[in-house]
């Protein structure tokens, strides 16, 4: 019996995919070394550049024949792997687009798979045609016993292939990491990856925010688990528009202000109340509703951390805010696995170098009682290069990094990115009594007493 | 005694379900016409009126799915909106869908036409009518609603998607990832090269070049071959003047 062997299904076929992408980086390589004998200084930097471009392309158009799940791999890696090219980590966001359309042939088998009927039977009305992508799938609209709801389906086979993307971009990407170890980073993306793609886990992230956040301004989707597979995720229907469409409205200074402090609050709050983030702020998750209220979708993406991180982190940025000796701030950080222990002498210059400028960067939203994202408007760009040095400084030096203190940071640079889009305006001192208040413990009662406000 | 129409086909219906039933459970060998009349309440010379034999048994099952994939193409709410590319998908996965629960018996099916060449490939043709005039009805609708443009050998190119078909039940058979996910990949794939070859005129543009280079080589080459054998004529004499010399 015969099989296609041409499409690249199986590990082995994949791995032959970027195997050539590997071979033709080779022969670039090569070209440039000897071009590069016969030109003057500046050209040599030019070429040395124009190369990584055409590797990057060639590394992402490899990516993109392995279609699915790898687009999301790659936006991972861009975030994980800082030492990678700059050309590289731009050609990995250029690919930021969606995976392939499902078009209603499939839509339906993956219904009549997933649920058992065809949708027009199992629904009393159902759009074949997406009214929006989301990660590795798209949404549609369909009334369900009365009710609007939104029902997100995914490219079928996108699981299955993780396994074999992940195993090919490890080999990949250990070239480029020079003799790093790269396995934690690899674990981290694999396991938030097989956390993505399975929708039931995504349902119970949706189920807990839906029943313990609630803020007066913020409407989380009802999710419907009978409805609910691996691969589709059934969850009431919330009428609004995107970011892009809010500011087309031009809206006022104080709408803008108001939206973006819902989002920096509820930060704050799902932090310290329930230990855990909306941590993938794409501004599509995000829906501008009427009312002035803020839907917040896909919780494919959620940051849980443990209490005990939970309080050191607390600590040392109400340290920093405060602005405490080095000393103290070190032994914070020492807590937070972001130092190894040492002499403090050496330690406080490690801090000094590698991870001040970083917080240097959080604590300056803080400082006042207000910051503007109109005047610093180039403040997530700031950031993220900030983080940017501090991994590969410290991915350079014996010291460990703390992966989860580095995550949140990022996460939080996600949202004031959003901010920067609004020209918004926030207010920091609702966040900063919750940190406080988190410290005397008595976090539980301020919320209530803060909510009812 | 008149039998109508659709008493006949319940009846028909009956027998192919018993040997489905049947061959799955013991093989296509094993189990005798006689025994599948037994199974589905009928008597010998009913079974052997409707099916001969065991063979025609076997294309009658293909027909009747086929037939069942239109009716239920039919009554999906808005078809016709479909893209072409769309509406031939929805057929390969009904098709595909209808054959999943009598699996076992599709794949014996499948072994004796690839494996051991009990059936011969040739003989499946006869089954494929009803899909071929399927395929034919949406091509025809397509071009007329000016979605595509009339492509080259059209008339023929219902019967390419049926090998094509084919093609695709050889690798769902064979596949054993989850839900055949694979096969699914493999469809979706598949149809994309399709839909670029039917909506591209990349077909027009290849016959336009094979038109071309038979008509300005081929048939010159043709009338060359064809002329009096001039030259071979001579060879051969100067030959025979070689030898006898």
């Amino acid at each position: 019996m015969y099989k296609d062997e041409s499409i690249p299904i199986s590990q082995l076929a994949r791995g032959k995919v970027l195997g050539k992408a590997i071979l033709k980086i080779g022969a670039n390589h090569a070209k440039t070394s000897v071009q590069k004998v016969f030109v003057s200084k500046q050209k040599k930097e030019e070429l040395k550049l124009s190369t990584e471009y055409k590797n990057a392309k060639l590394l992402m158009d490899s990516l993109g024949e392995l279609k699915g799940i790898s687009i999301k791999v790659a936006q991972q890696i861009a975030l994980a792997m800082p030492f990678l090219p700059p050309a590289y980590l731009e050609e990995m966001n250029k690919s930021f687009q969606s995976v392939p359309p499902i078009n209603r042939a499939l839509v339906r088998k993956v219904i009549k798979q997933e649920l058992g009927e065809y949708p027009q039977k199992y629904f009393e009305s159902f759009e074949l045609l997406p009214f929006g992508s989301a990660s590795l799938g798209q949404v549609h609209y369909a009334l369900y016993k009365q009710k609007k709801l939104a029902i997100k389906i995914q490219y079928p086979g996108v699981a299955k292939s993780i396994k074999s993307d992940l195993g090919i971009l490890k080999f990949a990407l250990t070239r480029f990491a020079k003799g790093r170890n790269i396995d934690h980073i690899m674990n981290e993306i694999s396991q938030r990856l097989y956390e993505e793609v399975d929708y039931l886990y995504e349902a119970s992230n949706l189920d807990y925010f839906y029943k313990n956040f609630q803020h007066p301004d913020i409407i989380i989707p009802e999710v419907f688990f009978d409805i609910s597979t691996q691969r589709v995720l059934a969850s009431s229907f919330i009428e609004g528009i995107n970011l892009e469409q809010f500011l087309a409205t031009k809206p006022s200074q104080l709408k803008r202000n108001h939206y973006a402090q819902i989002l920096f609050d509820s930060f704050f709050i799902t932090l310290y109340q329930l230990q855990r983030v909306h941590a993938d702020p794409n501004p599509g998750n995000f829906i501008f509703m009427a009312d002035d209220k803020l839907g917040m979708i896909d919780f494919g993406c959620v940051k849980k951390v443990e209490r005990a991180f939970l309080e050191s982190y607390n600590t040392l940025h109400l340290s920093l805010i405060d602005g405490v000796d080095d000393a103290t701030i070190v032994e914070q950080y020492l807590a937070l696995d972001m130092i190894d222990r040492a002499s403090m002498q050496e330690m406080i210059e490690f801090y000094k170098e590698v991870i001040k400028p970083l917080d240097r960067i959080y604590i300056e939203i803080f400082l006042e009682d207000s910051y503007c994202f109109q005047e610093h408007n180039d403040f997530s760009k700031r950031g993220f290069e900030t983080i940017v040095e501090v991994q590969k400084k410290q991915l350079d030096s014996v010291h460990k990094l703390n992966e989860e203190y580095i995550f949140l940071d990022r996460t939080l640079l996600g949202y004031y990115a959003l901010f920067e889009k609004m020209e918004a305006k926030i207010e920091t001192k609702f966040a900063k009594s919750i940190m406080r208040g988190f410290a005397s413990k008595e976090s539980l009662f301020l919320f209530k007493d803060m909510m009812q406000k | 005694m008149k039998i109508s129409q659709s008493a006949k086909a319940k009846t028909k219906a009956k027998i192919i379900q018993a040997s489905v039933d049947l061959i799955i459970q013991k093989g296509f060998k094993n189990a005798s016409l006689r025994e599948i009349a037994k199974e589905a309440g009928v008597s010998n010379p009913t079974i052997y009126n409707y099916f001969p034999n065991k063979e025609k048994l076997l294309y009658g099952y293909i027909e009747q799915q086929h037939i069942k994939s239109a009716l239920i193409l039919q009554e999906i709410e808005d078809f016709h909106t479909y893209t072409l590319r769309e509406q031939l998908q929805t057929l390969l996965e009904t098709q595909l869908e209808l054959y999943l629960e009598d699996r076992e018996f599709v794949v014996q099916i499948a072994d004796m036409v690839f494996h051991s060449s009990t059936l011969k490939i040739d003989t499946l043709y006869k089954t494929k009518e009803k899909f071929v005039e399927i395929v034919d009805e949406m091509l025809s609708v397509a071009i007329e609603a000016d979605e595509i443009k009339e492509p080259p050998f059209r008339e023929y190119l219902p019967l390419f998607f049926w090998d094509y078909y084919i093609a695709v039940v050889a690798y769902w058979i064979e596949d054993e990832s989850e839900s055949f996910e694979n096969t699914t990949q493999f469809i979706d794939h598949s149809m994309g090269v399709i839909e670029a070859l039917l909506y591209s005129s990349v077909l027009n543009r290849a016959s336009d070049l094979g038109m071309f280079l038979l008509k300005t080589h081929l048939l010159s080459a043709l009338e060359r071959y064809s002329a009096p054998k001039k030259g071979f004529e001579g060879i051969k004499r100067k030959l025979e003047g070689l030898v006898h010399v």
